[in-house]
C-alpha cells in the first residue's frame, strides 16, 4: 500500500457518519406488512367488487379512480369521516437535520423522515406549506378521497402532475391503523420515480411557482 | 441452555426457508456497513437510512435466487448500493454535498491508527476535498475501498463492475489525488 493509499484508509477513519439506524426495528415491520396485505387487498378488492354490482346506487358511488406515483385518488359522492389534523400528523418526530434538499432561499421550519417519505414544512408566502417526497415502490402508501366539489386539473409538471383545490379532501394513510385527515389545495407531481406533494393554502400558480424553485 | 451462535451460511438456509429470526441475525451482523455503504455513495442520512432497509427488504425478498457458499456481504451490498445510488441519481442535487471530516480521531472512540497518526488535520481536509473533486464513479471507488475497507473484489460486486474496472478507477483516482496530496 503506497503513503497516499495509506493517508485515504486514515481518513475514512476520521470520516463522521451519521449515527446508523436501528435497521431491523424498521425492516421487520415491512416484512411483516408484505405478508399481511396482499391477503387485505384482495379481500378488500373482492368485496368492494361485489358491492358495486350488488347495490346498484354504489355502481356511480366510486366516480373516478387514478395513480399519481405513490398515490392514488379516488373520486366519491360522500367522503370519508375525517377532521382537521396538523400537517405533521402520521410523519413521526421531528428530525435534527435535513431530510429533503431545498434551496436556500426556503426555510424550513421542521424535517421529518419515515420509511418511503420524506418531508418539510415551509413558510412561504407567509403560509404553512407541507412539502413531501414519496420514493420506492410505495404504490398505495396514501390514498385521497375527494368529492364531487373538489375541482382536479392537469398541472405541467415533471411527468404528469395533478392540482387539487377547493372543497377539502380527505387524506389516508395505513400507520398501524387507518389515519385520515383533512387537506386543502395540493399539488401533486411524479418525476423519475418520485411523487412529490405540495399542500397549503396557495392558488394553482402560486404552487407551480413554488414547485419550480423545489425541483428545479 | 443457551445454543452457541448459529453460523452464517446456516443463517442464510433458515432466512431463505422463511425464517425472520435467522435473517434479523443477518440484519444486525451487516447494518452498520450496509448503512455506511448508502451514505458514501447517497450523501444523505435519510436517503442512506432508506436505501439500508430498502436494501435488506430486497435482499430478503431475493434470498431464494441466493447462490450457496457465496459470499454474503458483496452480494447484500449490492443490493444496497443500487439502491443508494437510484436515490443519488434521483435527487440530482443531493450528490454534491460533502462528507464531514471528524474534529477529532476516529468513530466511536478507537485509538487512532499508525496511518491516522500521520495524516493532520490540515493533509485530511485537503484530501477530503481533493476525493470530492473526483467523478463519481471513482469516488465510490475509493469510498468503498479506502474508507470502508471492502477489497477489491468486493467493491466490484458491490458496484456491479468487473475487478478490472475497479483497479483501472483506483488507479485514475489515485493518480489524480496524488496531484493534490504530495
Amino acid at each position: 500500500m503506497t503513503e497516499l493509499e495509506r493517508a485515504l484508509v486514515a481518513l475514512g477513519e476520521g470520516l463522521e457518519y451519521p449515527g446508523a439506524p436501528d435497521v431491523w426495528a424498521q425492516v421487520e415491520p415491512r416484512l411483516r406488512r408484505r405478508r399481511f396485505w396482499p391477503a387485505v387487498v384482495v379481500a378488500a378488492a373482492v368485496l368492494a367488487v361485489g358491492i358495486a354490482f350488488a347495490v346498484p346506487p354504489a355502481r356511480s358511488a366510486i366516480l373516478k379512480f387514478f395513480h399519481i406515483g405513490s398515490v392514488s385518488v379516488e373520486q366519491v359522492q360522500t367522503l370519508p369521516p375525517a377532521q382537521t389534523r396538523p400537517f405533521s400528523t402520521g410523519l413521526g418526530p421531528k428530525r435534527p437535520q435535513p431530510t429533503v434538499q431545498l434551496p436556500a432561499r426556503l426555510t424550513a421550519t421542521a424535517y421529518y423522515a419515515r420509511p418511503g417519505l420524506h418531508a418539510a414544512l415551509l413558510r412561504y408566502r407567509g403560509k404553512q406549506v407541507l412539502y413531501a417526497e414519496l420514493r420506492g415502490d410505495q404504490m398505495g402508501f396514501a390514498k385521497k378521497f375527494v368529492g364531487p366539489t373538489t375541482h382536479i386539473e392537469e398541472a405541467r409538471l415533471g411527468e404528469f402532475g395533478m392540482f387539487l383545490s377547493g372543497a377539502p379532501h380527505v387524506l389516508m394513510w395505513e400507520q398501524g391503523n387507518v389515519q385520515t385527515r383533512l387537506a386543502g389545495n395540493v399539488l401533486i407531481w411524479l418525476d423519475r420515480g418520485v411523487t412529490y406533494r405540495l399542500e397549503g393554502d396557495l392558488d394553482k400558480r402560486q404552487m407551480l411557482a413554488l414547485a419550480g424553485q423545489i425541483t428545479r | 441452555m443457551v445454543g452457541r451462535p448459529l453460523e452464517e451460511p446456516e443463517l442464510i438456509r433458515r432466512a431463505q426457508r422463511g425464517d425472520t429470526h435467522a435473517y434479523e441475525e443477518l440484519v444486525h451482523a451487516y447494518q452498520g456497513i450496509a448503512f455506511r455503504t448508502a451514505y458514501v455513495i447517497a450523501r444523505n442520512a435519510a436517503d442512506a437510512e432508506e436505501a439500508a432497509q430498502d436494501g435488506f427488504i430486497k435482499a430478503w425478498r431475493a434470498l431464494g435466487r441466493f447462490r450457496e457458499g457465496a459470499p454474503f456481504r458483496p452480494w447484500l451490498l449490492r443490493i444496497v448500493a443500487n439502491e443508494a445510488s437510484n436515490r443519488r441519481r434521483s435527487a440530482g442535487r443531493r450528490a454534491s454535498l460533502a462528507l464531514r471530516a471528524a474534529a477529532e480521531g476516529p468513530s466511536g472512540g478507537a485509538a487512532p491508527s499508525p496511518e491516522a497518526a500521520l495524516l493532520s488535520a490540515e493533509q485530511r481536509t485537503a484530501l477530503l476535498a481533493a476525493v470530492e473533486t473526483l467523478p463519481e464513479e471513482q469516488r465510490d471507488v475509493v469510498a468503498l475501498r479506502y474508507f470502508l475497507g471492502l477489497s477489491e473484489a468486493e467493491v466490484a460486486e458491490t458496484l456491479a463492475i468487473p475487478q478490472g474496472t475497479v483497479k483501472s478507477r483506483t488507479a485514475r483516482a489515485l493518480e489524480r489525488l496524488r496531484e493534490s496530496y504530495d
